[in-house]
């Protein structure tokens, strides 16, 4: 089911009883930043930046939930006001049945923040000894705190490292401490900004990998993922939401969002010159909007076109090329970037939400 | 406590690891009492009237003075320091998302540099011995509940220091300001009684004051705590006073900062 969200409308067909985040009518404005000449001028003028505007969506038990969306959508804030870092203007967020901003406390002990800035962790001492300083701050104790450290780090595949300085550690080996460091509160729900920023790709496909098969299948935490790329979100989300200047503009499972936004657009290689693959394409009836064509060696030309439908109308394409015996080498779908992902959505869901 | 003994051991490991600058810091804080012990030695005479009821030995009233500054330095800005590089690496929201309540996490936090500046302190107070200071070691156990005290009157500066950083990034001029008065005005390198009376008010408002008289009188006189018992009165207000005004403007930071939301902005 995907759906357009806004203030007052439920999305989730999940029940009460299996909801592990509910928002309603999240919303946050900061304080602009004004320059010294301003503040001067009008000392007790103030204007403010909405940063959420009334957000509401549910998040079920065990699923693991992707935000896309541009700097500055509001992806951060969303997640600190969950974390109880920043305290919602309206609305409100429930985490497993506890409110962000009357209970933060009980809050605080079912949802943790992955604090993605590897200078979070102490560098000058060990991964275990980093560990035993977050399992005591988790108020576990004695030999089931040393057990739980050692169980963590053998999960994050650690344990070769366990007493070296985090100062010698790669990205990658941080990243994968400050995930570990957060399970030894063994949260219900785990908040993940950006986790893969600065790794390489190698180490993003492991650690994408780690997160889906160890942290959400085997630990059971349902697992918000903030994230600027479309593909690590449809990778590895079952819904996906969409943020855009603050405002929730679609949530939906992530392959019907992806049938819609995403799997449409492709590449195909054909031997011919420009107009007569154009042709060729339209004759197929099955092509939507066909861009120009760029011209390729010996021959050849890539065509970028929308072929709705997804990979069995691509497919069908590809035959009816055939049929008409024109060559095809290659056909392949485009990976989607944010901006691209963002227009689209904007343009199913939200045709105003620019306004 | 166990989360501040957790706290406290991690300050410990990652100080440590730094070797060379262990080393270094204490070998300094010996070489340090040397100058000290030669310029004392030749003040003796005109100085030993001055400091009558403190102590009769100039040497020891001015490593007494500079241990103490040594530990009140630490109070007023382990806090501030290490909001501020906690709230730029990510530290302290990491720690604030833990289930750990803010005064347990301000305790852990100042832990480590408190104890360490009182080790400094020991270190000082040996090397002063060495030298031929007159020091009461055997009233260290008596001096205990004033030193409690002087920690307990000056953490609260750096709490209120430490809720600045949190609400606008600096700790602002009152460390810094306590310090200074401290060191001038608070008997470190002569008695208060010999400052001009115009500006001894002031000194009357720095609790180190009241901290170094006591200190003295037990460690360097060997008087019991029953001899010290105004000194204890008065920085047991300050204490209190002062952990008021602490709790309540770290609350308000706390507020404020979770909602401008800076609390994790870095």
């Amino acid at each position: 089911m995907t759906s357009v969200a806004s203030a007052g409308v439920t999305l989730s067909s999940s029940t009460a009883s299996s909801t592990a985040v509910s928002l309603r009518g999240l919303s946050k404005s900061f304080a602009k930043r004004r320059g010294w000449r301003e503040l001067i001028r009008r000392p007790f003028h103030s204007e403010v930046v909405p940063a959420l505007r009334e957000v509401t969506c549910d998040i079920r038990s065990g699923e693991f939930f992707g935000l896309l969306g541009a700097n500055g959508a509001g992806k951060t804030t969303l997640f600190k006001m969950l974390a109880t870092l920043v305290t919602p203007d309206e609305g409100t967020a429930i985490i497993c049945g506890h409110d962000v901003r009357r209970d933060p406390d009980r809050v605080r002990r079912v949802l943790a923040p992955v604090i993605a800035d590897e200078r979070s962790l102490n560098w000058r001492i060990s991964a275990r000894e980093n560990m035993r300083l977050y399992a005591a701050l988790n108020g576990l104790r004695g030999a089931h705190a040393s057990e739980r450290v050692d169980e963590l780090l053998r999960l994050v595949e650690l344990t070769d490292a366990v007493d070296r300085q985090v100062a010698g550690f790669s990205s990658g080996m941080k990243q994968r401490l400050l995930v570990a460091r957060t399970l030894l509160a063994n949260p219900q729900v785990l908040l993940l900004d950006e986790p893969t920023r600065s790794l390489d790709p190698l180490s993003a496909r492991a650690f994408r990998r780690f997160l889906r098969e160890d942290v959400a299948i085997r630990h059971g935490c349902t697992v918000l993922l903030a994230t600027h790329s479309a593909d690590e979100a449809f990778d590895l989300c079952d819904r996906v939401g969409v943020l855009h200047k603050g405002r929730l503009i679609a949530v939906g499972a992530t392959s019907e969002l992806a049938s819609i936004v995403a799997e449409e657009r492709y590449s195909i290689w054909i031997q011919a010159d420009g107009p007569t693959a154009v042709k060729a394409l339209e004759a197929t009836r099955l092509a939507g909007r066909i861009e120009s064509p760029a011209d390729e060696p010996n021959g050849w030309v890539r065509v970028d076109l929308e072929i709705p439908g997804g990979i069995n109308a691509a497919a069908d394409v590809v035959a009816a090329l055939a049929r008409a015996n024109v060559r095809v080498a290659r056909c392949e779908r485009l990976a989607l970037s944010l901006a691209d992902l963002l227009e689209r959505t904007l343009h199913h869901y939200a045709p105003n939400a620019n306004a | 406590m166990h989360k501040i003994g957790a706290l406290i051991r991690a300050g410990w490991l990652a100080a440590t690891s730094y070797r060379f600058g262990v080393v270094m810091s204490f070998a300094s804080l010996i070489v340090g009492v040397i100058p000290v012990y030669f310029v004392t030695q030749a003040l003796q005479s005109t100085m030993s009237t001055v400091i009558a009821g403190e102590g009769d030995q100039f040497f020891a009233f001015i490593v007494v003075g500079m241990s103490s500054l040594t530990l009140i330095s630490a109070t007023l800005y382990a806090l501030p320091t290490a909001l501020q590089t906690g709230t730029s690496t990510g530290t302290i929201e990491a720690m604030l998302a833990t289930p750990t309540g803010v005064p347990t996490l301000l305790a852990g936090l100042a832990g480590y540099d408190v104890l360490y500046a009182l080790l400094r302190a020991t270190v000082v107070l040996l090397a002063a011995t060495v030298l031929g200071a007159h020091l009461a070691w055997d009233r260290i156990l008596t001096v205990a509940p004033v030193l409690a005290l002087v920690i307990l009157a000056h953490i609260p500066i750096g709490v209120i220091a430490a809720a600045m950083v949190l609400a606008f990034r600096t700790p602002g001029p009152l460390p810094q300001l306590v310090f200074m008065l401290s060191t001038f005005l608070g008997g470190v390198y002569y008695p208060t009684k010999v400052i001009p009376g115009a500006v001894r008010v002031i000194s009357d408002f720095v609790p180190l004051t009241y901290g170094l008289k006591a200190i003295r009188k037990v460690l360097l006189e060997g008087k019991p705590l029953t001899a010290v018992s105004h000194e204890l009165l008065v920085l047991a207000g300050f204490a209190a006073v002062l952990a008021v005004i602490g709790a309540l403007s770290f609350q308000a930071a706390l507020r404020y900062a979770r909602r401008a939301g800076t609390l994790a902005q870095y």
